[in-house]
């Protein structure tokens, strides 16, 4: 197989990144977080084509439109657990990279990030397809040239915070974006862009492919069958699926899919006043559960700083011995 | 970063003081800090100096002060991007060392030890695959000809314009200078260095070019023998390594060995001086470099301190007189100036260099005496 074309570029949806510094910022349980990334890799026509440009070469763009965090795909000497990553790959999702994110450390790959992402690049079980770019005029060549190409989730993002940072009220989160190439064993910066609203982004826009992981609870039973598991276990797994189904359910009260079906076509018209009762429900809901996810969050600090002292009351009495 | 090592968790702290305590050459911490913003929390990120090839190279040691008992990632330097100390074989499974990462012990403080060492080993390796991957073929011959010396450093430099330099620390002789001082008090081998620096890639200068030299021995050295003072024979056209470190070494071997035996004479002239001084209040026993004396002049009493060159008996000896009964403003007490102008022959036996030194003293005595009450004192 040939090796795909370097990425030029890296996408990232500004919610995205924000929510990656988020949740970097927010930790308080380990000074470093790390997770695996997804999203998809298309390919871009250079844009300064000209009539006798002899190179015709291609390159990659990866978006990246997703992340979860979780580094139970490595060890801590940084050996990846091929099982536990298929487990956290959700479906129909294609796996780019990962990243790591640490606190008050230079913005250079580690040792242990050095090591990661080697193994991981080279795991082509996890790699995806690279699609052609949908808008683009030259699709006949590039469907016809690369439609066997694969993208091994080579792609490295590094989240770190300056060292000596004497501002208290300012958080400074510093990022970059590397691509593993696995024929040199090094990793080569990639620029990354954030996609955000306004005129500049208007091609993202109109090249826009819905993707929506959620929700992200398994509601569908469906295994792999590669992963064997035991029947107690499928048991508790139907029973889980079966209660978060009824959550949503009670969320999604009012809006009936019989009911919705009213709204479109030509009768919508008629029914502006309850489309409007929906959208204000809609918004008390969104505010009711926003509020709900601040009070857990609330709560998940405070247990999670109750932990944290405890954990260092263990390790003290456990050094003392 | 001034946050003391009380902050650091006890597991953490007892692999650190294990790494400082053991490792040779000896390294230092340069940094110590917090991964919490507000430098609040518990100490668990060290830059490590490491010493390499006469210099040092700087190392992140990444601790989780939330998780003390897991192994700690490293950063490397800005410049050893490519610097993959598991991953030196061309093959892509890591090597079997990798088990310094994985059997990783908390409760065994030499794991970091272990883990830093390997390390630093690996990058003589990485360093020395550098060098001999420049195109340039009277440095790979330079490199043929010294690769076989125990314990040669060789470092690629590449600067901000381009410019590049391969850096050699080549040891020199292959003596254990420690065994040769009676009742050593040091704990690491002395070693002279001979840093040779070849500026490459510049086609322009001729093949012949004479490359940078300096001599740097460890630090203690000082106290028995001082590199700086050596003249290095020059380098002649066309010369390479192997014609120029055997007459090096050689011409520092007898130096080495002259100056060893130096100790002795210096002890000799010491013992000299007890004669008209009486025994030494204090004396510096391994290398005869500083000895001090009580003396009196009437009821005058005052403290004598020679401070003798390695050169000795080449160069004569600083005299410094410090009163015991007059003080200067910050209560400390009043000390001359280091005296040499008093009468000397590096040909005198012991005997007469102390009895003129005390003749003169008898007369410095009064002078000093009378600058003390004075409180004006020349410094």
């Amino acid at each position: 197989m040939d090796d795909p074309p370097p990425l030029q570029k890296i996408a990232i949806s500004g919610p995205t990144l924000a929510s990656l510094i988020h949740r970097f910022s927010t930790t308080t349980s380990s000074s470093s977080i790390d997770g695996l990334l997804f999203g998809h890799v298309t390919f871009v026509t250079p844009l300064n084509l000209s009539d006798d440009s002899s190179d015709t070469s291609q390159t990659l763009l990866a978006t990246v439109t997703g992340f979860l965090t979780s580094s139970s795909f490595h060890n801590t000497s940084g050996t990846i657990n091929t099982t536990s990553l298929r487990r956290l790959i959700p479906h129909n999702t294609s796996l780019l990279g990962w990243f790591s994110g640490r606190r008050r450390t230079p913005l250079r790959p580690s040792l242990r990030e050095f090591t990661i992402t080697s193994s991981l690049s080279s795991l082509s079980q996890f790699s995806s397809t690279i699609k052609a770019n949908s808008d683009s005029n030259s699709n006949s060549f590039s469907s016809s040239s690369s439609s066997s190409l694969n993208f091994n989730p080579s792609l490295f993002f590094l989240l770190a915070s300056p060292i000596s940072d004497q501002t208290s009220h300012i958080h400074t989160h510093d990022y970059r974006a590397y691509q593993f190439i696995t024929g040199t064993q090094s990793f080569n910066p990639v620029s990354v862009d954030i996609i955000n609203i306004g005129p500049a982004f208007r091609g993202h826009y109109g090249s826009f492919i819905p993707n929506s992981p959620f929700p992200a609870l398994d509601c569908q039973l469906s295994y792999s069958p590669m992963i064997r598991d035991d029947d107690d276990e499928k048991l508790s797994k139907m029973k889980q699926a079966a209660k978060d189904q009824r959550e949503l359910d009670i969320c999604s009260e009012g809006f009936e899919v019989g009911r919705l079906s009213k709204l479109m076509g030509s009768e919508a018209k008629n029914y502006t006043q309850s489309l409007e009762d929906l959208y204000l429900k809609m918004l008390v809901k969104i505010e009711n559960l926003t509020a709900l996810v601040e009070e857990s969050s609330a709560k998940v600090l405070q247990q999670e700083n109750h932990n944290k002292k405890l954990k260092h009351k263990i390790l003290r009495s456990a050094a003392a011995e | 970063m001034g946050a003391g090592t009380e902050n650091v968790p006890p597991f953490i702290g007892a692999q650190l003081n294990h790494l400082l305590s053991h490792s040779r050459p000896p390294l230092k911490i340069d940094q110590m800090w917090s991964s919490d913003k507000y430098n609040s929390g518990l100490i668990d990120r060290f830059t490590l100096l490491i010493p390499y090839c006469l210099d040092f190279i700087k190392w992140d040691v990444i601790f989780d002060a939330e998780s003390p008992t897991t192994v700690p990632d490293v950063i490397f330097g800005p410049e050893d991007e490519h610097f993959h100390p598991f991953h030196m074989s061309p093959s892509v499974e890591p090597n079997t060392n990798s088990s310094l990462l994985s059997d990783w012990n908390y409760k065994d403080p030499a794991c970091l030890l272990n883990l830093i060492q390997f390390l630093r080993d690996q990058y003589v390796l990485y360093q020395g695959k550098r060098v001999g991957e420049v195109d340039d073929d009277r440095l790979k011959f330079e490199v043929s000809t010294i690769v076989s010396r125990e314990g040669l450093e060789m470092h690629m430099c590449s600067f901000a314009d381009k410019s590049e330099e391969v850096k050699f620390a080549v040891p020199l002789l292959d003596m254990n200078i420690n065994k040769m001082v009676s009742g050593c008090p040091w704990k690491q081998l002395q070693k002279i260095y001979l840093q040779v620096v070849y500026p490459v890639g510049r086609k322009y200068m001729s093949a012949s070019s004479a490359p940078r030299l300096k001599l740097v021995s460890s630090f203690e050295l000082k106290a028995l023998y001082s590199v700086d003072d050596v003249k290095l024979p020059s380098w002649l056209d066309g010369m390479c390594l192997a014609e120029y470190l055997p007459n090096l070494e050689e011409y520092l071997e007898k130096q080495v060995l002259e100056a060893v035996s130096l100790i002795d004479v210096r002890r000799r002239f010491i013992e000299a001086l007890a004669v008209p001084l009486g025994r030494p209040v204090e004396a510096d026993p391994v290398f005869c470099r500083k000895a001090t004396f009580l003396s009196a002049s009437g009821v005058f009493t005052f403290l004598v301190h020679f401070l003798i060159p390695s050169q000795f008996p080449k160069q004569q000896p600083a005299i410094m007189l410090q009163s015991s009964q007059h003080f200067n403003s910050q209560m400390a007490p009043i000390k001359s100036r280091p005296i040499s102008d008093y009468p000397w022959s590096p040909r005198w036996e012991p005997s007469l260099m102390a009895e003129r030194i005390f003749e003169f003293l008898t007369d410095e005595a009064l002078t000093f005496k009378r600058q003390c009450s004075e409180g004006q004192v020349q410094l």
